[in-house]
């Protein structure tokens, strides 16, 4: 095996797509040292849509790539570095978080995950020549106006697949839905089902499953087989929109970080993981909505957390568990009057050790993740007692004398 | 283990991506590959071949403009 070179980064964004790059515009702007890793090219599946006209700020709208290019550039201004190469593996146990590429190892204080997602295809034949752009889309939401008037076709039964196919129906003149089962049942919730049934635009063929994709330089037309009477049926088509799922690129985090039952990524509203320092973003996270306007949110607020988490992580090595005095780390809480009018007694204290005691006080209220790194679930008026840089005692006993009493055991010269 | 440079500046499409296949033929496994281009078509035919046929393969922006794509020969 070639030797790995082995590199330090503040913050290791894997994915660049729409999330990872804004993260990194944040990250970068924070002036962290920042490396985004991304397995392809720069601007993720936005880069597959022709014609994004609901991203805010592009009112004559903007192409996928183009919208990503300029994402890309505010990165690189922010100087953020990339890397165009596939992650092969990640190790986030302990403080230091190992990014393995084949030919490097990155250590990073903290990890992004933006590695975002794919469209579930149907595999059948000719499909790869008509992907994305050439007449096969996985987006309503992006591709219904340019069908205005035209035929489409909807492959699958799932919510998505007859939620999407009705709001097509608003622009395309018919929308034929291929369903693999019998006639009148379907995937979707009935709600759904009934609307769909009940709309003139829309045609269903039932049993069917596509059997190839069809024409020159765009797909032309559906070859439907019939899975009964094994009849093939050529449809006549503009566009072929598939929803039969999403597949989240989650393979090299499976027994890593806490996935959900259809693989994404198990997050809270601030992105964490539940690994400290893991932070997830966009389409590879458990959400609704999956969009560039949203992946751009969910980007800044992993950005934002990453740089707190590094902002947090030292200030706790260095403030809080220094190693040069004996620690007296005051927890409490700001919307907790007891606890708070301990404050002064605490300085008071401080001063009466004449400089052989340092005291940090944790305000559980705005800092709960830093108690949380004392790794100890405490009430407010909890003393954690430290020497060289190790909690050595944990008390909830808080008036001056008992204080006193345990400051003196650790101190060189006791004071009464 | 060897490293091979493969000069590509300046050269347009396919030849950077014939030049690379030859190339690589001539190296055992465990090689590496440093193909040199400045066309942003081979930058994604070259890889797109490599990855395909099951290499591994990382492309390092040089420079604005330039780029190496590293190929390590699988089998």
């Amino acid at each position: 095996m070639r030797e790995k070179k082995i590199e330090q980064y503040d913050v290791v964004i894997i994915g660049g797509g729409a999330a990872g790059l804004t993260a990194g515009i944040y990250c970068g702007r924070a002036q962290l040292k920042t490396l985004l890793i991304e397995k392809s090219l720069v601007g993720g599946l936005a880069t597959y849509t022709n014609e994004i006209v609901n991203f805010p700020g592009f009112p004559e709208g903007t192409t996928g790539l183009g919208l990503m290019e300029l994402f890309h550039k505010q990165a690189k201004n922010f100087d953020v570095k990339f890397k165009l190469t596939d992650v092969k593996k990640v190790d986030f146990d302990g403080e230091v978080k190992k990014v393995e590429t084949f030919r490097n190892i990155f250590e990073a204080k903290t990890v992004i995950v933006a590695a975002g997602g794919r469209p579930r295809t149907t595999g059948a034949q000719d499909e790869e020549k008509y992907l994305f752009d050439k007449g096969i889309s996985f987006c309503a939401t992006c591709d219904a106006a340019a069908n205005t008037g035209k035929t489409v076709m909807v492959i699958g039964s799932g919510d998505a697949a007859i939620e999407e196919g009705t709001f097509l129906s608003k622009f395309a003149e018919k929308v034929i839905v291929s369903v693999i089962h019998d006639t009148g049942k379907m995937d979707c919730n009935e709600i759904a089902r009934d609307a769909a049934l009940a709309n003139p635009k829309m045609e269903f063929k039932w049993n069917t499953m596509v059997d190839s994709f069809e024409g020159e330089e765009r797909m032309e037309r559906v070859v439907l087989k019939n899975l009964k009477t094994g009849a093939l049926d050529p449809v006549e088509v503009d566009t072929c929109f598939e929803f039969i799922g999403y597949e989240p690129n989650t393979e090299i985090f499976k027994d890593v970080l806490n996935l959900s039952k259809r693989g994404y990524v198990v997050t809270n509203e601030l992105m964490h993981t539940g690994i400290p320092g893991v932070f997830a973003c966009g389409d590879v996270r458990e959400k609704e909505l999956k969009q560039v306007a949203t992946a751009v949110g969910d980007g800044a607020i992993a950005g934002v957390e990453a740089e707190k988490y590094i902002a947090e992580t030292e200030m706790f090595e260095n403030q809080i568990m220094q190693k040069e005095k004996i620690g007296l780390i005051y927890v409490y809480s700001a919307i907790d009057a007891p606890s708070r009018e301990l404050l002064p007694t605490m300085q008071e204290i401080e001063e009466k050790f004449n400089g052989q005691v340092k005291l940090n006080v944790i305000d559980l209220y705005k800092g709960k993740s830093l108690c949380d790194r004392l790794s100890c679930d405490v009430d407010p008026m909890t003393i954690f007692y430290t020497k060289d840089g190790e909690v050595v005692e944990i008390s909830d006993k808080c008036d001056m004398p008992s204080v006193t009493e345990s400051l003196n055991k650790f101190v060189e010269t006791a004071v009464r | 283990m060897k490293e091979e440079m493969l000069d590509c500046l300046g050269e347009a499409c396919p030849v950077p991506l014939v030049k690379a296949q030859k190339a690589l033929e001539k190296l055992d496994a465990g090689d590496i590959l440093i193909v040199q281009i400045d066309h942003s078509c081979a930058m994604k035919n070259v890889p797109e071949w490599a990855r395909e046929a099951g290499h591994n393969v990382e492309i390092e922006e040089v420079d604005d403009g330039e780029w190496e794509v590293v190929i390590e020969k699988v089998k």
